[in-house]
């Protein structure tokens, strides 16, 4: 492995060492000593001859310019030869040096090349800040991780799980937003040493209380042997991470792998072009479908978690908040709970029942076959809760009752088994 | 690789600190100006071992601060394409690892991991060869090549390779 066969292109750019040893050395020629002069030859041992057993006698300058200058010959016409009696060789170089100009450039690390160093200036690809700044990575390397991990997922008998975190796995509330009714919280915090055991957190430097949903540290637990975890929040890095270490201070679940609002590609919408997994191998846990309208398919919609009040209000309800109720979600039989034997289902019908190669699978055909077991064998009719004009097929309700499995109709018969209605009133039920 | 040279900055002091520890003052504030900072000529300066010279102060029109030009001694780290550096990786995912070398971040992509180590997921991620023999974690040690280098105002970026002769783990911290 020699120097020649390394820079193809002899750069003299000061980025290239040999180089700009060579400068160095040839600017320096005025200020050397004995000591130096015996350091510098066997450094350059290649051009090792009669001239160094010289330099260590001589001292004068004129002496010393004259050996560098014979040096810096001697280098050259080392690599003279190598050049002119190997064309052969050279060609080969030449050729080498091509195939690293046609260089794929798969990705970037601080505008670099992650595979030939060269300085890129394009912007094509995807930014993954989460993971590590600098880095991007091209559409094509991104196609190709994905298939490689996948493969690899899928041998260990894992999905991918994206979950979002507010109102899904956490609530949070700005200090200042708290109620009267819940400062009784603010004596009751886990202490921030020992997270592991804690639900309710006080984060001072963030001016933020968050409280874990029941269930959440064994939802995790049970769901990472099944599922490689991504966190995908609408909240800024800071805040993500700070609630990553919440819910994971072994970094056991998550890893590097929580992705901010700053991380996305598009604002206001998530998107799975920054998770590194095959769609067809993802599913999302979320309390917002607005967010996701691109992967409606993958997206499993969660109730909301709102124990601050500040919570509640946001979304318009009156009621009183379960932390002024002084109350909560049920631990085993909440809504992380029964998410979770979903997930179970999920996970059990993708690698134990389906027949067919595990290529062709995907996962978004398990869940339509799961949601469509929910109101399996029931008919709805549906009374006062369409307008009258209202084409009754196309409203949002009468679908999601179709997607989770049941048959509607717009007329009573003797098969219907519900009836939905918006309030009891003289004309609404008519003979049942 | 590391060098001892001499540089030189203009050093602008507020009337304040002049008196008896003027030039202490001054050194101060060198050391905290300029140590810890990058440049891409001389790349990152570690720490100033000495002051070669301060040269005499110029009062600025308008202001009353000075501007002294002061030659110091430092210590400074650059890495070079080409070089080989040893590193301690810091973190491993599936597109490869990042390493450290001081103030420097060096990225390894898996395209220059060695065709034998595959990616292994886990709690603990790493890349291992099919017989188990060597493996690379959270903090191992490295020897690798630069084949790129980045300076900007605050840290320098580096690509790497491992798939060279003599490059890879030295001291796996399972069994040291």
């Amino acid at each position: 492995m020699s120097l020649v066969t390394d820079s193809p292109v002899h750069s003299s750019s000061s980025d290239d060492f040999a180089a700009f040893l060579d400068a160095e050395l040839d600017s320096k020629s005025s200020d050397s000593s004995p000591n130096e002069e015996g350091a510098k030859g066997e450094f350059d041992s290649d051009s090792s001859d009669s001239s160094t057993n010289e330099e260590a006698e001589n001292d004068s300058d004129t002496e010393n310019q004259r050996i560098k200058r014979s040096r810096v010959e001697k280098l050259e016409n080392l690599e003279d030869p190598k050049r002119s009696t190997s064309n052969g060789s050279l060609e080969q170089n030449l050729g080498a040096s091509s195939s690293k100009d046609a260089c794929i450039h798969p990705g970037s690390f601080g505008d670099m090349c992650i595979l030939c160093g060269q300085k890129l200036n394009e912007e094509t690809g995807v930014t993954f800040g989460y993971i590590h700044k600098g880095l991007r990575l091209g559409n094509d390397e991104i196609m190709r991780l994905r298939n490689t991990d996948v493969k690899n997922l899928l041998c260990h008998k894992k999905l991918y799980l994206v979950l979002d975190l507010d109102h899904t796995l956490l609530n949070s509330t700005q200090l200042m937003h708290m109620t009267l009714e819940e400062e009784y919280l603010k004596s009751q915090i886990d202490s921030l040493q020992d997270v592991s055991n804690g639900s309710l957190f006080m984060l001072d430097f963030m001016h933020m209380m968050t409280k874990l949903r029941p269930f959440v540290r064994t939802f995790l637990k049970e769901a990472s042997q099944m599922f490689e975890m991504y966190i995908y929040t609408m909240g800024d890095r800071a805040y993500a991470l700070e609630m990553a270490k919440l819910l994971d201070p072994r970094r056991e679940y998550f890893n590097a792998r929580v992705i901010s609002r700053d991380d996305g590609t598009q604002r206001n919408q998530k998107g799975l072009d920054i998770v590194l997994g095959q769609e067809s191998a993802v599913l999302i846990l979320d309390d917002t479908e607005t967010a996701w309208t691109k992967h409606k398919d993958n997206l499993i919609l969660m109730e909301r978690y709102h124990f601050f009040a500040s919570s509640c209000h946001q979304f318009g309800f009156n009621c009183k908040s379960l932390s002024e109720l002084k109350s909560d979600e049920s631990d085993s039989d909440g809504a992380l709970a029964s998410v979770l034997k979903v997930l179970r289902k999920i996970h059990h019908m993708f690698f134990d029942e389906l027949v067919d190669n595990l290529d062709g699978r995907d996962v978004r055909q398990v869940l339509k076959t799961v949601r469509k077991d929910v109101l399996k064998g029931c008919k709805i009719v549906f009374s006062r809760v369409f307008p009258t004009q209202f084409q009754a097929e196309n409203h949002h309700l009468w679908k999601m009752a179709e997607q989770l499995g049941a048959t509607c109709s717009r007329e009573l018969d003797p098969s219907v088994t519900h009836v939905v209605s918006q309030k009891l009133g003289p004309r609404s039920l008519v003979g049942l | 690789m590391f060098f001892h040279i001499v540089l030189e900055r203009n050093m602008q002091l507020h009337p304040r600190y002049f008196g008896r520890n003027l030039r202490d003052n001054l050194v101060s504030k060198l050391m905290k100006d300029v140590e810890g900072t990058c440049s891409g000529r001389h790349g990152f300066v570690v720490a100033i071992t000495g002051i070669e010279n301060i040269g005499k102060g110029l009062i600025r029109d308008g202001t009353g601060f000075v501007t002294f030009p002061v030659k110091y001694q430092c210590v400074v780290f650059r890495p070079f394409k080409g070089e080989i550096l040893e590193a301690v990786v810091t973190m491993v995912n599936k597109m490869g690892f990042f390493a450290e070398a001081g103030p420097v971040q060096i990225f390894v992509s898996n395209h220059l991991i060695p065709d034998d180590m595959e990616f292994q997921s886990g709690d603990m991620p790493n890349y291992t060869t099919s017989d188990g023999s060597v493996k690379i974690q959270k903090d191992s040690e490295v020897r690798l090549k630069i084949i790129g280098t980045r300076v900007d105002a605050t840290e320098i970026f580096c690509i790497g390779t491992i798939k060279d002769d003599f490059l890879g783990v030295i001291n796996d911290p399972a069994t040291a």
